[in-house]
């Protein structure tokens, strides 16, 4: 039986400018790579922490460039600018409070991701070099939790600040100078902001964007880990591509996570404390909340002292940190299944209750300072 | 229908051996040769123009038009005078070419063969890129530092009047308002505060251990010293162990009072020695004048925190 004869029909004129742009660029070779690529075992919930953090990631570049508009990076105006997107710019106070929040779910959302790279052993060869990205990647983000806080120029930015710099003083040897090059003199003041403000809006985002590319590019070459448990067999069954439900799966999650960022900003906008100035008043100087622990590890009598401080705020977490970027070259055996790595799981545990305990604890304290 | 590499060559006679390679040009993306393997490998490798095949007969069989002897006619495959398309970019080539794995040649372009100084060109770009980079390392280095070293500023503030402190041995809070000129910005008025304690002789022994506190100037000479008998001591409101502003206060273990930071919990005496906490030293004494009419004037200096020695900043 014949079929109605095909007509062969034109292309429209998007089609074809489609076509032009194909040729001379390969768009079509592009997309069908970025999409096509197989997730072995299958797509899951637990692969969209990534997605998240390039999401997060790209709202901030965005709401941070929609406050570049009205704020101004001085000592006299920094905080009279900041008032005024609040206050006076429509929808100012939204576009702040987004970029507050998306922060510190920028930090929560790298405490997962890493913990699922972690907990799925996919640190591991050959992906130690996509590891390392990740680690520095991480370091940027703390980067640009600590040089934004300054920015609106109250009592909270500038005391962050003067504790901040004087824990980065105490590095052997660079401290001195690394203390003096943030500032940009020997107290805090209008050098300090044009540093952070410099670091914060063109270092660290051009850092950030060009590294996360490693850290993709790598991901790609490498291609995903996949479950740490299966045979191959069951492995290749469960396969699927990038596209659909891996796509899928990360736009509920980028979703959810915008939703509840919103949801923050609404709840707890953004609300100034009284202008930066070198007496802090009736103000208990904090960190930020992702920094707490830390701050609290420094109340400690055994991180008194010169030497104690040494310890606790630049030892510690630099040995923390060299670990973790050392931990693909120490533990090379290839067993990825977390329950069966009882040091890996321990040990996580361990440092997760740690930075919980610890963060609780300085919340408990500020109750008793009042 | 395309052949595969490894089809076998057929002669006008007979079989002559296998394709191993082809020859693209790297202009039209077309190719140019063959190149034939001969049989058991012995007789190396031969380069054969595309119009000498007269049908494929099949992915796994080419035939040619020459016979074998005439074959013996083509060069053999000088093989440094290609590069397989691994090592060159050509844009497109997947589009025009289909190829089953297998080693695809380019050759190289004559002005690039026998070149000796290879290497020599390659050093010599890093080494002009390295003298486009070094002159900017030391004013990029001196530009970024220009505000961070400054001469100490030792004017004298007044800060208020001593008639304010009714008992002794208690930290009294004296906030006040100082010109900060910075680069290129308008003179500020920046806040701070100090504290002041009318010590008895215990603790003027405390603090002065019997000995005059001097006070050096960058260049290391005295700019004021506190007599070890004055009962008005100034401390620094910067708290030694990380520079917060700590207060006066009464707590549950010290009734009478004493110096606590809230940022993290250092405690100090009247004399500013370490009660509890992580401070790596006592507070920081200020150079301090009261003139007749009990007002109080101090140098604004303020130290390095979280180190046991007092590291002058400002």
């Amino acid at each position: 039986m014949e079929g109605p004869s095909k007509v062969v029909q034109e292309p429209s004129p998007f089609e074809k400018v489609v076509d032009f742009v194909d040729e001379r660029v390969g768009l079509k070779t592009i997309q069908a790579k970025m999409l096509n690529e197989p997730v072995p075992g299958g797509s899951r919930w637990a692969y969209a922490f990534g997605s998240c953090l390039l999401f997060i990631f790209i709202l901030q570049a965005v709401t941070g460039i929609l406050l570049m508009f009205y704020y101004v990076p001085s000592t006299d105006h920094a905080y009279a600018s900041t008032q005024y997107i609040i206050h006076e710019v429509d929808y100012g106070w939204f576009l702040l409070s987004y970029h507050f929040w998306g922060s510190s779910a920028m930090v929560v959302m790298a405490f997962a991701h890493m913990s699922q790279v972690f907990l799925w052993g996919a640190y591991k060869k050959p992906r130690e070099l996509i590891w390392l990205v990740g680690l520095v990647l991480f370091g940027i983000v703390m980067g640009f939790g600590f040089t934004g806080y300054l920015l609106p120029w109250d009592q909270r930015a500038y005391w962050a600040t003067v504790v901040g710099v004087e824990i980065m003083d105490k590095t052997p040897i660079a401290g001195d100078f690394l203390a003096r090059f943030l500032k940009g003199g020997p107290t805090p003041g209008q050098m300090t902001l044009s540093r952070f403000f410099v670091i914060h809006v063109m270092v660290l985002p051009a850092a950030l964007a060009g590294l996360a590319g490693l850290h993709l590019f790598l991901f790609r070459k490498a291609g995903p880990a996949g479950p740490f448990r299966g045979s191959p067999a069951e492995i290749k069954a469960k396969t699927d591509y990038f596209f659909p439900r891996q796509i899928w799966k990360d736009i509920v999650a980028m979703a959810t996570v915008f939703l509840i960022i919103c949801s923050l900003a609404f709840i707890e906008p953004v609300v100034l404390l009284e202008k930066a100035t070198p007496d802090p008043g009736d103000y208990h100087p904090e960190p930020e909340w992702y920094f707490l622990f830390l701050f609290q590890l420094l109340r400690l009598k055994i991180f008194g002292g010169e030497f104690g401080q040494f310890l606790g705020a630049i030892a510690i977490p630099g040995a923390f940190m060299a670990f973790l970027a050392a931990l693909p070259f120490i533990d090379t055996n290839p067993e990825r299944n977390i329950f069966k790595r009882p040091v890996a799981l321990i040990g996580w545990i361990v440092v997760m209750l740690g930075i919980l305990i610890f963060t609780v604890s300085a919340i408990i304290n500020r109750e008793f300072l009042h | 229908m395309q052949p595969k590499l490894s089809a076998k060559a057929v002669c006008s006679d007979k079989e002559v051996g296998r394709i191993s390679k082809v020859v693209v040009d790297p202009l039209s993306h077309e190719i140019s040769h063959v190149v034939i393997q001969g049989r058991n490998g012995k007789s190396g490798e031969r380069q054969v123009p595309i119009s000498e095949i007269r049908e494929v007969v099949s992915e796994e069989e080419v035939v040619f038009r020459c016979s074998s002897e005439d074959l013996e006619q083509y060069p053999l495959l000088d093989r440094d005078s290609f590069v397989t398309v691994h090592d060159v970019e050509i844009a497109h080539l997947e589009d025009n070419l289909h190829v089953e794995p297998g080693e695809v040649l380019v050759p190289l372009p004559r002005l690039e063969r026998e070149i000796p100084r290879r290497m020599f060109f390659a050093n010599m770009t890093h080494a002009i890129g390295a003298l486009i980079t070094l002159p900017l390392v030391y004013p990029v280095l001196k530009y970024l530092m220009k505000p961070m070293y400054q001469p100490y500023d030792n004017s004298w503030f007044q800060v208020g009047n001593v008639n304010k402190i009714q008992k002794e041995n208690v930290g009294y809070q004296y906030k006040f308002t100082r010109g900060f000129k910075e680069a290129f910005m308008p003179e500020q008025e920046i806040e701070k505060n100090i504290w002041v304690v009318k010590a008895t002789p215990e603790i003027q022994e405390a603090v002065y251990g019997g000995e005059d506190k001097k006070f050096y100037d960058n260049k290391g000479d005295v700019v004021w010293a506190n007599k070890a008998t004055t009962p008005f001591i100034g401390f620094s409101g910067k708290c030694p162990h990380l520079g917060c502003g700590y207060k006066w206060r009464k707590t549950k273990n010290y009734p009478d009072g004493v110096f606590l930071c809230p940022c993290h919990l250092s405690i100090y005496d009247e004399a500013g020695k370490v009660l509890d906490g992580p401070a790596p030293r006592a507070l920081d004494v200020l150079p301090m004048k009261v003139d007749a009419g009990g007002n109080i004037n101090i140098i604004d200096i303020e130290y390095k925190a979280g180190v046991k020695g007092q590291i002058r900043l400002l």
